[in-house]
């Protein structure tokens, strides 16, 4: 089937049950979306589709064929500037071990897409899907409000 | 406020991009060609033996490539972990693996495989199995003491009106193993004004590491290449090659990034090498994804404490006598000794002036243990802090003074043998928090709401936080460039780039010209310490320190021999050394570089010192003449226990109709002598904080009785706390005065990070509830709606699995 | 056991229309799987815990999305999102109790793609069901949780039948709050199931949560008018708030004049198999004054009947403070 990832069309052949996160990751060699439970538990494998933050490890690949997929690695411009989001994580160490980073870059990006002023409260119920073990919410939270331009 | 040109200063850490653009690879992302997929068949059972194996119904199958039995892969001697087992002693305890050329193949295999396990005795709460009649973990017996006279199995019982006076709060008289004490006990309570006596409970959690323990591994020219998830570098190596079977020099950990370790990835574990031992056996690269459900069960967890403390206070509120019994639960593999670190974190946060710690190490059949973001130091935080509560009260004591009082300082002696401190300053750290928080005011808050209360809380953290005699390796190469050798390993705390700066400072370069060489290592790594136990920060700015003043040493010695005179006539400025007397007499970094080159010797790393690790020499030989070397071991006096501490002072809003609460403020101070890396210090303390929120009130291991099986094996049950169970801003600072035995002052700080949280929080939660002492953590909904409606709790008491 | 983790061969129908999807549906019978968002599908099959042969994905079918004001209140599509509830103005204005619910299940992630049809019809969250353990739910003769020993914290205390587990459903709670129907299509037809009929405890049938049968697939729910506009209150209380099921919830609709309560609907969650109306508070509410004395008089009518199990006896306490709550507002 062909499927827009990242605004590219790429022909890949997918089983009936197959799982976007499976898809991206050992399919197409994206492995910035990361499989933290794949339960639909954690948050660590969360991608766009059609602007709106999904679970990929809980999504049929067969169900986003016509659909836009966002990956953490379509995020950066073209000429590699990155996005704010990256750029306001980066700014404010919000990644510790960045096994979480993608999805919470992912639900950063689809919340300003949805709502470009939210409050930190808004924010936290936005990532609120997104575990982090390590405990960095706090500068997540101010990662996204200054990604917002909003002071944290 | 620093007056380095990078100690103090933060800095944008040179993976972190990587990690937002999903460049920056965890074991699971890389492949091989001709990569297979293993997955791993685990115990259904507590404790059995099993008797068969039956693979027939795989005859035919297309696309299985191969199985790995315990048969294949080295025995242990119990109770350690074997890479795979046939007599699993926990559920989830690995039996086979299968590898197949895809995933879904390798499970439609397990499926079809039988297993037969012969049901054995099982345990999941240590007190069902320390009474009388009760069962085993294991064959050997149920108590396993390590020890340097001897580490062995004992068969221990405790009478059942022994075990009934334990759980009713009385000084335990059952037998317990080890014991250490110092002081006067009987004269501290006799002395006593105030005596406070209770029972507590900290139940084992899991570590629960974002990314599962996936590994990779192929075998080159007789070289096992290991793509794992480890929270250390070079330190790895021997304890991986010893599983593997090889030579250090045959094997190559590649871990850029890791996803988590808190404790459970610090050495190398036993499945890191499995991969190993199938590629070897099938002659095609192995990949074993763990699954978070496998992660639960072989990811290791923090030990469980089923206890009694006994404490006397002078009417001045200071500790005279301190005594602490500690039952705790090592899990099958005896993984554990967090019992007398807790005494040790007594005898050091409080200060006590006598103290007799007693434990007794009680096997069970639920998923191993091992070292938990500060082992036993932050379950006797989270016990310790609603008891100094109490006494204060009794004594009419504020609770911040009673602190003060008790508070380890510089001159304060600690542990069995009565050791100095490097430096403390608990007593600044308690008197910045109160002023952030501003303890004076909310102490005097009208504590009620309608059916919400207010509770504040102090809490106070410890950890030792340094150790020494690691190898520092630098290298400048003739384009002038510094290639800083970090053996660290990368695990989310920036300590493998933040000890770096050591030696930027100690060169005085600018940070642009510094490269840092890590993440595999045949990057020509030095001999690093295990990142865990707060270490990295203080052990590492040493040995880059050490490595850089050779540097320093042998560019002088480099410029004399060019432009005359002696090493002592030069100094350097960042790019150049140059003649002090007469500047423009100067040789770049860069050419020095180059000349070190042609002189060879010890200067380009033909010649290196004696003491350094075998790991360390190699790196050198595979790195001389390249460039100028920079080498020594961190041979700087040290003696004295090397404290990391933190403090928290917190704010609830508990609603005495749901036992929920929130979190309205939150003030961490972490005192771990000189900053090196404000954000990174930030995260940790930020980072600790929700650790602390997740022990206090929200995570617990659960197994049922009957049957041994675990009830929370996924993220879900876990309890990890999320977004909307922390609190919107946490507030954090550092005390920052130097510590004198780093050459910048510095200390760790990763692990009291948490314990001043979680003790904060039950301190709290107690205070909301006019003093009431739960004596257990994690405090649940269901405890504080039993408590508040006057109902009795479900469980007994020090019983564990209460769910 | 293996602790399998990858979806197993499983066939997928996405069909376009509603006709095909019960065709597919009457064909399939036990061996189908209805499928909305799928966030209570994917672990289960992953787990190889339940075993379809087909999966039936209802997404593409227009139909089935949307909500409608019909002529006496409001109907919504079973594969309307969770995300459409809480974003859509007439649910807000006037039966914002289901947006309330609807807000408060699982996580945005989930809520983005789950369905009310899915959510309604979610199965048992009782750890050893899900475990994959032949208990009576699973069609052995079994119970873990009500056992000596069992960890029965989040089990229920009203209504027990040899199984003990609890509905998990935030919206379930308000659909019988709101007297809503459920409409159920089959090849056979349609046949209207009033919400407190449409979810069945372990008395009735102990191997499923729901009054469907094979073959037939919840189209649509219906909300009279009824309670449009009334004063709503929902709480659910749990260990986190994100993804954690309710260990008590409560959803009620109250009819008040002139500080007077009339009729009222209050409904609790995570106590009972089905969800759990409090009949008898109801009546008890009737004709009083909404105020703090009210809330008080009628509270412990909340646990009045119920058992308690070996861990959850807290829930006895929490069902009169949510109760009281509802009332105070």
């Amino acid at each position: 089937m062909s499927l827009n990832i990242n605004g590219k069309i790429r022909r890949v052949d997918v089983l009936p049950q197959e799982t976007l996160a499976y898809t991206l990751r050992y399919k197409l060699g994206l492995t910035g979306t990361k499989i933290g439970c794949n339960r639909g538990e954690c948050g660590a494998c969360t991608v766009l589709v059609d602007d709106i933050p999904n679970y990929s490890c809980s999504t049929l690949t067969h169900s986003v064929r016509s659909r836009g997929v966002l990956t953490v690695e379509g995020l950066q411009a073209p000429d590699g500037t990155l996005h704010p989001v990256q750029q306001a994580f980066i700014d404010e160490l919000a990644p510790q071990c960045g096994f979480c980073t993608p999805g919470q870059a992912m639900a950063a990006v689809g919340l300003l897409k949805d709502n470009p002023n939210p409050t930190r409260e808004q924010a936290r119920q936005a990532l609120s899907g997104n575990l982090c073990r390590c405990g960095a919410y706090d500068n997540y939270l101010n990662g996204v409000m200054r990604a917002a331009g909003g002071k944290a | 406020m620093s007056n380095y040109k990078h100690i103090g200063k933060d800095f944008v850490p040179p993976d972190i991009t990587g990690k937002v653009t999903g460049k920056a690879r965890y074991a699971e992302d890389f492949r091989a060609d001709g990569m297979v997929f293993a997955r791993l068949y685990t115990s259904p059972m507590a404790h059995g033996r099993v008797t068969n194996i039956d693979t027939s119904a795989l005859d035919g199958m297309e696309g299985i490539v191969g199985i790995l039995t315990a048969d294949d892969v080295p025995a242990v001697e119990a109770p350690n972990a074997a890479i795979l087992t046939n007599t699993p002693v926990y559920i989830g305890d690995p039996i086979l693996a299968v590898a197949a050329e895809d995933e879904k193949t390798a499970e439609d295999a397990l499926a079809r495989i039988r297993v037969h396990i012969e049901p054995m005795p099982f345990t999941v709460d240590p007190l069902d199995s320390l009474i009388e009649g009760g069962p085993n973990a294991r064959e050997e017996g149920n108590v396993f003491s390590r020890s340097s006279e001897g580490s062995g199995f004992r068969t221990v019982k405790w009478t059942p009106q022994q075990i009934a006076d334990f759980r009713a709060g009385k000084e335990p008289t059952g037998e317990w193993v080890n014991e250490w004490r110092y002081g006067d006990l009987e004269k501290g309570f006799a002395d006593a004004a105030v005596v406070v006596e209770e029972p507590f409970v900290t139940t084992g959690y899991a570590h629960m590491s974002m990314e599962p323990r996936t590994a990779m591994a192929y075998w080159d020219n007789g070289r096992c290449y290991v793509y794992g998830s480890a929270q250390s570098q070079s330190f790895w190596i021997p304890g991986l090659a010893r599983l593997l079977g090889v030579e250090q020099k045959d094997v190559v950990l590649i871990s850029e990034h890791t996803g988590g370790g808190f404790g459970s990835k610090i050495g190398a574990y036993p499945i890191a090498a499995l991969p190993g031992w199938f590629s070897k056996k099938i002659g095609r690269p192995v990949q074993l994804r763990i699954t978070r459900e496998q992660e639960y069960y072989i990811g290791s967890a923090r030990v469980g404490f089923q206890g009694w403390i006994k404490m006397g206070f002078a009417a001045s509120g200071k500790i005279t006598a301190a005594d602490i019994f500690i039952v705790e639960d090592i899990g099958p593999n005896a993984t554990g000794g967090d019992a007398s670190s807790a005494g040790g974190a007594v005898s050091l946060v409080y200060d006590p002036e006598s103290l007799r710690f007693r434990g007794l190490p009680v096997l069970t059949n639920t998923t191993p243990r091992g070292a938990q973001r500060g082992p036993g130091q932050n379950q006797i935080a989270a016990v310790m802090a609603p008891l100094m509560d109490k006494a204060a009260r009794q004594l009419d004591i504020d609770r911040l003074e009673i602190r003060k009082i008790n508070a380890v300082n510089n001159d304060s002696t600690v542990y069995e043998n009565q050791e100095p401190v490097t430096s403390a300053y608990m007593k600044e750290a308690l008197d910045k928090g109160a002023e952030m928080f501003d303890w004076a005011t909310k102490r005097n808050k009208p504590k009620t709401n309608g059916s919400k209360v207010i509770g504040i809380g102090i809490g106070q953290g410890y950890h030792s936080a340094g150790t020494k005699g690691f190898d520092g390796l630098l290298r400048i190469t003739p384009d002038g460039k510094i290639h800083l050798h970090s053996g660290v390993g990368n695990l989310g705390t920036y300590s493998y780039a933040s000890t770096t700066r050591a030696a930027a400072e100690v060169l005085k370069c600018d940070w642009e010209d510094c490269v840092i060489e890590r993440g595999s290592t045949d990057a020509n790594l030095p001999w690093s310490s295990y990142q865990a136990g707060s270490v990295s920060i203080f052990a590492h700015t040493r040995t880059n320190y050490v490595a850089a003043l050779d540097a320093v040493q042998k560019m002088k010695q480099i410029a004399a021999e060019s432009l005359g005179g002696n090493a002592s006539d030069y100094d350097i400025d960042g790019k150049n050394v140059f003649n002090v007397k007469n500047p423009r007499q100067s040789i770049s970094y860069g050419g020095a570089a180059a000349r070190a080159i042609q002189l060879g010797g010890s200067y380009s790393g033909a010649v290196y010192p004696d003491d350094i690790h075998e790991i360390t020499k190699r790196s050198v030989e595979r790195l001389a003449g390249s460039g100028l070397i920079g080498v020594a071991k961190d041979n700087l006096e040290q003696n004295g226990v090397i404290p990391g501490l933190a403090c928290a002072f917190v704010e609830i809003e508990l609603d005495l109709e749901t036992g929920k609460y929130d979190i309205l403020d939150y003030v961490g101070i972490a005192e771990c002598g000189t900053v090196v890396h404000p954000q990174g210090v930030e995260a940790q303390m930020k980072g600790g904080a929700v650790w602390g929120m997740g022990m206090a009130s929200l995570e617990r291991h659960v197994y049922d009785p009957h049957n041994g099986l675990p009830a929370n094996v996924g993220y879900y049950q876990c309890g990890i706390p999320t977004y909307l169970d922390t609190p919107l801003h946490i507030r954090t600072a550092a005390v920052d005065l130097p510590d004198p035995q780093n050459p910048f002052g510095a200390r760790g700080i990763g692990e009291p990070a948490m314990g001043c949280s979680v003790a904060a929080v039950t301190s709290a939660i107690s205070d909301a509830l006019d003093g009431h002492v739960f004596g257990r953590t994690p405090i649940s909904r269901d405890m504080i709606i039993n408590h508040v409606a006057e109902r009795e709790q479900s469980f007994k008491p020090l019983q564990t699995n209460n769910f | 056991m293996a602790s399998y983790d990858v979806m197993p061969d499983v066939q997928l129908y996405q069909p376009a229309e509603m006709d095909d999807a019960l065709e597919l549906a009457d064909r399939f019978g036990r061996d189908g799987w209805i499928l909305g968002g799928g966030q209570d599908t994917y672990g289960w099959l992953k787990d190889r815990a339940k075993h379809p042969k087909a999966m039936i994905d209802l997404n593409g079918i227009e139909a089935l999305r949307g909500v409608r004001k019909s002529d006496d209140g409001i109907e919504i599509g079973a594969v309307t999102t969770l995300r459409e509830i809480i974003r859509n103005e007439t649910v807000n204005a006037e039966y914002e109790l289901l947006a309330l619910a609807a807000g408060r299940v699982a996580s945005p992630q989930i809520r983005n793609v789950g369905t009310l049809g899915g959510n309604l019809s979610q199965d048992a969250r009782c750890w050893y069901y899900r475990r994959g353990l032949a208990c009576y739910r699973a069609g052995g003769n079994i119970c873990y949780a009500d056992s000596p020993q069992g960890m029965n914290r989040e089990h229920a205390v009203f209504g027990a039948s040899r199984c003990v587990a609890v509905s998990p459903s935030d919206t379930a709670i308000a659909m019988v709050a709101l007297d809503a129907t459920m409409v159920v299509q089959s090849v056979d037809g349609e046949r209207l199931v009033p919400a407190e009929r449409f979810f069945v405890g372990p008395a009735t049938h102990i191997t499923k949560m729901t009054s469907m049968r094979p073959g037939e697939i919840l189209t649509a729910v219906r909300i009279p008018s009824t309670w449009a506009g009334a004063r709503f209150y929902f709480e659910k209380v749990a260990d986190r708030d994100v993804w954690d099921f309710a260990l008590v919830s409560i959803a009620a609709a109250m009819q008040v004049d002139n500080g007077t309560i009339g009729d009222s609907r209050i409904v609790c969650g995570g106590v009972a198999c089905t969800p759990h109306r409090l009949r008898d508070a109801e009546k008890a509410l009737a004709g009083k004054s909404l105020s703090d004395e009210t809330a008080e008089f009628v509270a412990p009518l909340a646990s009045r009947g119920a058992k308690p199990l070996n861990y959850n006896h807290f829930k006895l306490p929490l069902l009169e403070s949510l109760l009281r709550r509802a009332v105070r507002g």
